[in-house]
């Protein structure tokens, strides 16, 4: 088999480890401002990235990471390279900013037919900021590809992709012929750590940038998420009542007669 | 006349609580809009459950076909897509159910439009016609409004983020769709089912975190269930995200954003930190008790009960207390 081509996309998000204090909600701008927190690869993305890895452990070929946003935050997202990706596509522009699922998947697919050549694409199955779930199946919709949702594991087999994607309460084998797009589950694990070798050798490795005049894109699909309003979430509509005691017994013993007490249990 | 669409959701061969909930959001919208309430059936032998929906809507579409047996996606959304080019709906609605997370956006890819996914409520701005949809962001850290303008607008509703809808006492009309599908580019080779657990039907939860790190804990928690047992139906062992990717328990009973939404009447959380994302799956149960030895845990502010302290010795004598409760 020719080694395959695998294009996976990438964002960057406030690390959604983050305490509650470190989201700054400004209502009147209508967003969210991280206080102190790191931007992260978004996790989901991180897993996307590992699957890819294991792959091309085994098969060798090319792996193209891509991101697109407003703009790009260089130092997180060559993490990818130096993970063993080859090269980094960024697609940076003004005219990226708070885009929908859709459009930004109409971005993504520009650039990835820009690319011409692949076998296959693979993107988080979310993104832990909007958690909106789209764009990967919305990119394989753009593209014509089959799309295989929350995958946690796949093999390249000739001309085909054998993936296991989750069911509700198991998982089912799914095959695929290529090109195709996964998007891919926290069930695949964490991405690997890289060597220091691999973080020096990936300062080599090239970095492209393409705007939007880079591409060949309908500005009228160029839309932007409409967004009414943007709040904290409602305050806490519970009241913690602790029990006390001297000893872990003696706090069990008062937790069952409070509970019964209340009409709990 | 404009129409709203529910999709109605089935589980083991009936219709699933969900659907009710999406039928309630649907009519909350035709009352303010004066929509017709529409809703769909999709399935091999679909059919046989049109004359229970037709008591919750209007009209009522029927997509019978082989092809519908088991949960393809890609032909699911391409049903949905025939029956809304060739009927006219302003919003379609949705459950946020695992088989949708698939269907919503290649519905929504197909129609050339967003979805909206994940939404805890759904209402419509009466002047520019836009559906209003909440959703929690940023891991429940925010919540935005979004408008949803191009038609159909297309949106997934969190499960138990509204009551049922009441059986009306007119009965609509089914109107059956025959449409013409093609097999899905993704073959199923093989379909592994897991431990099939309801933990949405569940009136009593334990539910283990990241504090609870072996096996030997786990036990000590499937001690307190069969205590449990003595007072309540049915109790459910279940887990945060970081333990089910542990391996120490199956997927089926992960709680939480990418997890099960419960609402038992007794939730108690052990070892378990109270991320946002956890709590969107706990958040709708009646009473959280929280376990935790550490007391600046975000968990106790989501709490009505909490006891700061190692659970390896709270569990025991709590369970010791719960047997000789009458």
């Amino acid at each position: 088999m020719k080694p395959p081509t695998i294009i996976v996309c990438i964002k960057d998000i406030p690390d959604p480890e983050g305490p509650r204090s470190a989201y700054e909600i400004r209502s009147d701008e209508k967003r969210v401002v991280p206080i102190g927190i790191p931007p992260v690869i978004n996790p989901y993305d991180e897993n996307a990235l590992e699957l890819t890895m294991r792959l091309k452990d085994r098969w060798g070929g090319r792996v193209i990471a891509l991101n697109m946003c407003e703009k790009a935050v260089l130092p997180v997202l060559k993490k990818a390279l130096s993970v063993g990706a080859d090269e980094l596509i960024l697609l940076e522009d003004q005219a990226f900013r708070n885009l929908t699922s859709y459009a930004t998947a109409w971005v993504l697919s520009a650039a990835i037919r820009k690319i011409g050549d692949y076998d296959l694409v693979v993107t988080g199955r979310q993104a832990a900021d909007w958690d909106a779930g789209q764009v990967g199946l919305l990119l394989a919709g753009i593209l014509e590809l089959p799309g295989i949702n929350l995958v946690q594991s796949a093999e390249i087999e000739g001309g085909t992709i054998i993936a296991e994607r989750l069911t509700r309460t198991g998982h089912e084998t799914v095959m695929a012929p290529l090109p195709a797009l996964i998007t891919v589950s926290s069930e695949v694990g964490d991405l690997r750590l890289a060597t220091i070798k691999a973080i020096q050798d990936a300062k080599k490795k090239s970095v492209t940038k393409w705007g939007a005049a880079d591409l060949s894109l309908d500005f009228a699909l160029l839309r932007s998420r409409v967004i009414r309003s943007l709040t904290p979430p409602p305050p806490p509509s519970r009241h913690c009542h602790f029990i006390e005691g001297k000893t872990s017994e003696e706090k069990a013993e008062n937790l069952a007669a409070r509970l019964r007490r209340d009409k709990v249990i | 006349m404009d129409r709203i669409l529910v999709i109605i959701e089935r589980e083991e061969g009936r219709i699933a609580p969900l659907s009710y909930e999406l039928l309630n959001a649907g009519a909350e919208l035709s009352r303010q809009g004066g929509e017709v309430l529409c809703a769909c059936l999709l399935g091999d032998g679909a059919g046989e459950l049109a004359d229970e929906i037709a008591w919750y809507a209007s009209e009522v579409y029927v997509i019978d076909n082989p092809l519908l047996s088991h949960v393809q996606p890609d032909v699911y959304a391409s049903a949905v897509e025939a029956l809304c080019r060739a009927v006219n709906f302003r919003t379609v609605l949705m459950g946020h159910t695992h088989d949708n997370l698939d269907i919503a956006p290649k519905l929504a890819c197909r129609m050339g439009k967003d979805a909206i996914t994940d939404c805890v409520k759904i209402e419509r701005d009466m002047d520019s016609g836009a559906l209003l949809c909440t959703k929690p962001i940023y891991g429940g850290n925010a919540v935005v409004v979004l408008e949803v303008e191009q038609l159909p607008q297309i949106a997934t509703l969190r499960p138990k983020a509204m009551g049922a809808l009441e059986r009306g006492n007119v009965r609509g009309e089914i109107i059956p769709f025959p449409c013409e599908l093609h097999p899905s580019p993704i073959l199923t080779i093989s379909l592994v089912h897991g431990e099939s657990v309801s933990l949405d039907k569940a009136d009593a939860i334990v539910a283990a975190g990241r504090g609870v790190k072996t096996a030997q804990g786990i036990m000590e928690l499937e001690a307190l269930v069969e205590a449990l047992s003595r007072h309540f139906d049915r109790v459910e062992l279940a887990a945060s995200r970081p333990l089910v990717e542990d391996g120490l328990l199956p997927r089926s009973r992960q709680v939480g954003q990418t997890g099960e939404k419960v609402n038992p009447e007794v939730y108690i959380a052990v070892g378990i930190s109270g991320a946002a994302q956890h709590m969107a799956g706990a958040g709708g149960s009646k009473k959280i008790i929280a376990i935790n030895k550490d007391s600046g845990a975000p968990i106790f502010e989501a709490s009505d009960y909490g006891v700061v302290g190692p659970y390896e010795e709270i569990i025991p004598a709590f369970i010791n207390k719960l047997v000789v409760l009458p």
